[in-house]
């Protein structure tokens, strides 16, 4: 849907559902072996996964290691294009054929499908081949609803902290020593800070990935964007967090004004801008570019606890899964908790104990031991139905907040106001 | 009975000839029914329903949707109606520009010698054939408020940087310079067409009587294109309340919502939090508006002509 032309008509909408339907689990999906969806054969399991991006090839790594482990089972990992992959997943589910027999799950998408009932509780297939234990408590946490396991976890992935490290030594930092907290952050962004030559500490974006951003400091700031079955908007924490935001744009004019789309990511890769916060994915681009950047974790920049905002990638199960299958399953599953490494090639930090734990893990990237550094403070959205349109207006209050055109708490009280209208 | 014979051949030749005409209309029939028809109906049926994709029940509303959409208190309202006079804005805005900047290039290229136009409507044409997403990134790239290359510029001729894609009124002209870049070609190539299809001798008639080149321009081509023009407004008028990838890319709809159109609204509603019901709904509601904004076009521009003739 994102590259529509401008002839799309106003019934694309409609159209494309009905087109889809039609085509059902099959669209946009890249097949490996011959057939899709669920297979007869119950040693044949179909995975469907959103890795399109350079993610892909490790997930294939992963699957074909455990093919050729053993002859027992065969694993059928198809990836369906990220735009495209909830979508299909909906229309496959709509339907009511078509299922892959294990997908890849967002955590944050978890609740949705588990409150529905589209997927299976995963709490029987715990026991001697695989158990909570052999991953990260919050991983285990993020994949559960009501204590209930959806999901078994591949990764956790937060919001990281990147730096220019010829900047840092440029402006006389050690190059070698991130900020760890706001005190240093702020000092740091404006000894880096050249306003003559376009050069700023800590560019702050208006938009993505505000969506990490905003949320860590606000948890950092020991507070909630929902709590006690209520939008938290206009609490003191979410307050303070986007005061501090913007007092970097005017207070300490660390940061330009107007920033776009984007706009923070060309001025980092342009070394323009000596710190940076984004998401794991980003690794790929950063090593593209040539950039001499150093990662860590998110430093402290809210005022009471350590605390990131994090999403993460689980495998679930859909409740239409053929039971005769769940032994092939737990059997993958198994496999990937012990076998991961691959995964972490891609700068993302798997789960397993068994891999983040191991002397291989902190040795294949510079990255992906930083993302682990941070699994014991993650904090994930909320399980709460329509999240997506609270986060909405919050999103436009920031966007309108940092961009100085609209005053602090007049903004999140109109953005409380809508959310809290829009979860009704 | 020779008389009593050429009407038959006739009729049989006429019915052949009707047989070969829906042959040729077949096609499109054809297309016309899996790709607007039936989605039509369904969708006109998916809005009458509680329609979340993920639910085992979609049950039957009526007209529940529609009524959640009018009701003021409800956050389909806000999402329609914000979204809708966003949309009407960017038509406002976009159509009088495409099409007169569309008949003054074509009125440009026309006067200049035959090699010349055909390279230089080669050259305005092209970026018709690019895709949104291309468009959007090159934009982006030039628009870019602190490394953009178009404030490089003004600021080394001394001016302050303009934040294009973050400040009213700059995100629309942004938004819209963009698609007037994007598609000008398109209506200026009709126009090339319909200006051809003038007669030389009314010019030469108006030459003759003195007229001037303001003059022949308002009371002979215009008079004469005016159909070519009715079709070009009318098409520009609907692309443009399309409109979504722009937005979509370059702005994300900010500042705050400012640039959120419609569009952008449904297709979040249909498939990010999957009420295919109310985003059904206000997609016909939009293609009604869209059909009533036609045929509004249409009676002003055949008074007009019927008022002349």
């Amino acid at each position: 849907m994102k590259k529509t032309n401008k002839r799309w008509s106003a019934l694309a909408v409609t159209c494309s559902a009905v087109l889809l339907t039609a085509c059902s689990g099959n669209s946009g999906v890249v097949e490996e072996g011959g057939n899709s969806g669920s297979s007869e054969d119950n040693s044949e399991i179909t995975l469907w996964a959103p890795f399109s991006g350079p993610d892909g090839p490790y997930m294939k790594e992963i699957v074909d290691g455990y093919n050729e482990s053993q002859d027992e089972y065969n694993v059928n990992f198809q990836i369906v294009p990220q735009s495209e992959y909830y979508k299909t997943v909906d229309l496959a589910v709509n339907g009511e054929s078509n299922m892959p027999d294990v997908m890849v799950m967002h955590g944050d998408q978890i609740f949705t499908y588990a409150e529905k009932d589209i997927i299976r509780d995963l709490g029987d297939l715990m026991g001697d081949e695989i158990s909570v234990d052999e991953y990260h408590p919050n991983a285990i946490e993020g994949a559960s609803v009501e204590d209930e396991l959806y999901g078994v976890p591949l990764d956790i992935h937060p919001l990281l902290f990147y730096w220019n490290k010829d900047m840092f030594e440029a402006a006389g930092l050690d190059p070698e020593q991130p900020p760890t907290n706001r005190e240093e952050f702020i000092e740091y962004a404006q000894a880096l800070t050249n306003e003559d030559e376009n050069q700023y500490g800590y560019v702050v974006p208006t938009l993505w990935p505000q969506e990490f951003i905003f949320p860590t400091i606000v948890f950092q700031n020991g507070g909630e964007l929902y709590a006690d079955g209520e939008v938290q908007f206009t609490s003191d924490a979410v307050v303070e967090a986007l005061e501090f935001e913007r007092s970097l744009i005017d207070e300490y004019a660390v940061s330009p004004s107007d920033v776009q789309q984007d706009g923070e990511v060309t001025m980092f890769l342009q070394g323009r801008s000596g710190m940076h916060m984004n998401g794991p994915w980003m690794m790929k681009q950063w090593e593209d570019s040539g950039l001499n950047y150093g990662v860590a974790p998110v430093p402290q920049l809210g005022t009471e606890q350590e605390g990131v905002y994090a999403n993460s990638h689980n495998f679930v199960v859909p409740e239409s899964v053929d039971e005769e299958k769940l032994d092939a399953i737990t059997n993958f599953f198994s496999y990937v908790g012990d076998n991961a490494l691959a995964w972490a090639e891609s700068g993302q930090a798997p789960a397993s104990k068994a891999v983040y734990e191991s002397d291989e893990f902190q040795d294949v990237n510079t990255q992906s031991s930083q993302v682990a550094k941070q699994f014991d403070y993650v904090k994930f959205g909320p399980d709460v139905e329509n999240w997506g349109q609270a986060t909405g207006p919050l999103m436009e209050a920031v966007n309108e907040v940092l961009l100085g055109q609209k005053d602090t708490t007049e903004a999140l009280e109109e953005a409380q106001q809508k959310a809290a209208n829009a979860l009704e | 009975m020779k008389e009593a014979k050429l009407p038959a051949s006739k009729a049989k030749r006429e019915r052949l000839s009707k047989f070969t005409s829906f042959l040729f209309v077949l096609p499109y029939l054809l297309l016309f029914l899996a790709f607007l028809f039936i989605p039509l109906v369904y969708g006109i049926y998916i809005s009458l329903h509680d329609y979340n994709l993920l639910s085992s029940v979609q049950p039957f509303i009526g007209f529940e949707n529609y009524a959640t959409i009018f009701n003021p208190d409800s956050a389909m309202n806000s999402l329609f109606f914000d979204g809708l006079g966003n949309t009407l804005k960017f038509v406002i805005f976009s159509v009088p520009l495409l099409v007169s900047i569309g008949l003054g290039l074509a009125l440009l290229l026309n006067s200049l010698p035959g090699k010349l136009r055909t390279f230089f409507r080669t050259i305005y044409f092209i970026p018709y054939a690019i895709s949104v997403s291309v468009v959007s990134i090159i934009f982006l790239w030039i628009l870019d408020t602190n490394s953009g290359l178009l404030n490089m510029y003004l600021m080394d001729l001394g001016f302050d940087a303009i934040p294009w894609l973050t400040k009213q009124p700059f995100a629309w002209i942004s938004l819209v310079g963009a698609t007037i870049w994007w598609t000008l070609g398109f209506n200026m190539i009709i126009f090339i067409n319909a200006l051809n299809e003038v007669s030389e001798e009314l010019y030469e008639a108006g030459a003759i009587d003195g007229a001037s080149a303001w003059q022949k321009f308002i009371h002979i081509t215009l008079p004469t294109i005016r159909p070519i023009m009715l079709f070009v407004i009318i098409t520009s008028t609907i692309a443009s309340f399309n409109v979504f990838g722009q937005p979509y890319l370059m702005t994300r709809g900010g500042p705050g919502d400012s640039t959120e159109v419609l569009l952008m609204g449904i297709v979040n509603l249909a498939f990010e939090e999957r009420e295919l019901g109310v985003a059904s709904a206000m997609a016909l509601l939009m293609s009604l508006i869209m059909i009533v904004i036609s045929v509004i076009q249409f009676k002003i521009a055949n008074r007009k002509q019927g008022g002349e003739s």
